[in-house]
């Protein structure tokens, strides 16, 4: 019985910890938001909803699980997202700025270039395609729609 | 003023964060103060060795398997081993308690401990290293290794290593 209410403490204070991760987190978006314009320096298209992903050369999870995902992402939505790269060792000031403490982080950027939500450590294209949906309004199902109107478009 | 960096393995560090989180909360669920006990010794051991107290999990074993891959970054050692040394130190306080009868006291350091791990761990705040950066600017002796530079004291750097 005593091991049951040690393991329920355990987890209350591990969940206490990762309600208080996701707060400052949340904390760290609203002051990115707060900022003038976040895109600014980051070189990407105004009006297309982003994927802001941090990385470095030497990031094995980068390139065996992120890199991946976000490029199946890329393939999926075309045009309609883009994908903003930043090697954190050369850019330092972004990595910063935007309070990237390892990496792969990635940022999901609306439309208006407002961040909306971000991963920290290596996220799914599931997890990802998911963010875009509820955060950005991206989703599959519009996609298959876009192309359908462009086929039947195309067969007038 | 001392700023020449090392290559660092960060996954051993995080290695050796992981391996203390899991045993002391395993330690705390089964009511097990000499786990704590054990962790403490192991980190203040390596300390003294000037390396991380688990290595041995990562470098004898996840490693060779490629369970965890090296992820070598230019950094100073000293502040991780004293960060180690700090985290050892509390812990063994929390086992004097333990020893006294202070077994709240006890769990409440060992707690501690696992907070600033998991800091460490997930957030990539290393407090140790921060406090060691503090002392090294307040020219406290023994304390020289300046933070790498472009990089907030206690924060991970983002370099690769040289």
């Amino acid at each position: 019985m005593e091991i049951l209410l040690r393991l329920g403490i355990a987890l209350f204070i591990i969940l206490a910890g990762i309600v208080v991760y996701r707060f400052v987190t949340a904390v760290r978006l609203a002051l990115l938001r707060m900022k003038q314009n976040p895109m600014v320096g980051l070189g990407g298209r105004a009006g297309v909803p982003a994927i802001l992903y941090f990385t470095t050369p030497d990031c094995a999870p980068c390139k065996t699980f992120q890199a991946p995902a976000i490029e199946s992402l890329q393939v999926q939505f075309g045009d309609r997202l883009q994908v903003i790269k930043i090697d954190a060792s050369q850019r330092n000031d972004l990595a910063d700025a935007w309070g990237v403490l390892s990496v792969p982080t990635t940022f999901i950027i609306d439309a208006q270039g407002q961040p909306r939500h971000v991963n920290n450590g290596v996220a799914s294209a599931a997890k990802l395609r998911q963010q875009l949906r509820e955060f950005v309004g991206l989703d599959e199902s519009a996609e298959k729609t876009i192309r359908l109107e462009n086929r039947l478009t195309v067969g007038q | 003023m001392n700023n020449q960096l090392t290559q660092v393995d960060h996954s051993a560090l995080r290695v050796n964060q992981a391996m203390i989180i899991a045993l002391l909360i395993i330690g705390f669920v089964i009511n097990l103060p000499v786990l704590a006990a054990f962790v403490s010794a192991v980190m203040l051991i390596g300390t003294a060795l000037r390396q991380p107290g688990f290595k041995i999990v990562y470098a004898g074993f996840l490693k060779p398997r490629g369970i965890v891959k090296p992820d070598v970054i230019a950094d100073n050692p000293q502040p991780h081993v004293f960060a180690q040394g700090m985290g050892g130190t509390v812990l063994l306080i929390g086992v004097i308690a333990f020893a006294l009868n202070g077994a709240l006291i006890g769990w409440a350091l060992t707690w501690l401990v696992v907070a600033l791990a998991a800091l460490n761990l997930f957030g990539g705040f290393c407090a140790g290293c921060f406090v060691y950066y503090w002392l090294a600017r307040l020219r406290v002796p023994g304390f020289v290794a300046q933070p790498t530079p472009g990089t907030f004291p206690g924060m991970r750097p983002q370099g690769k290593a040289s």
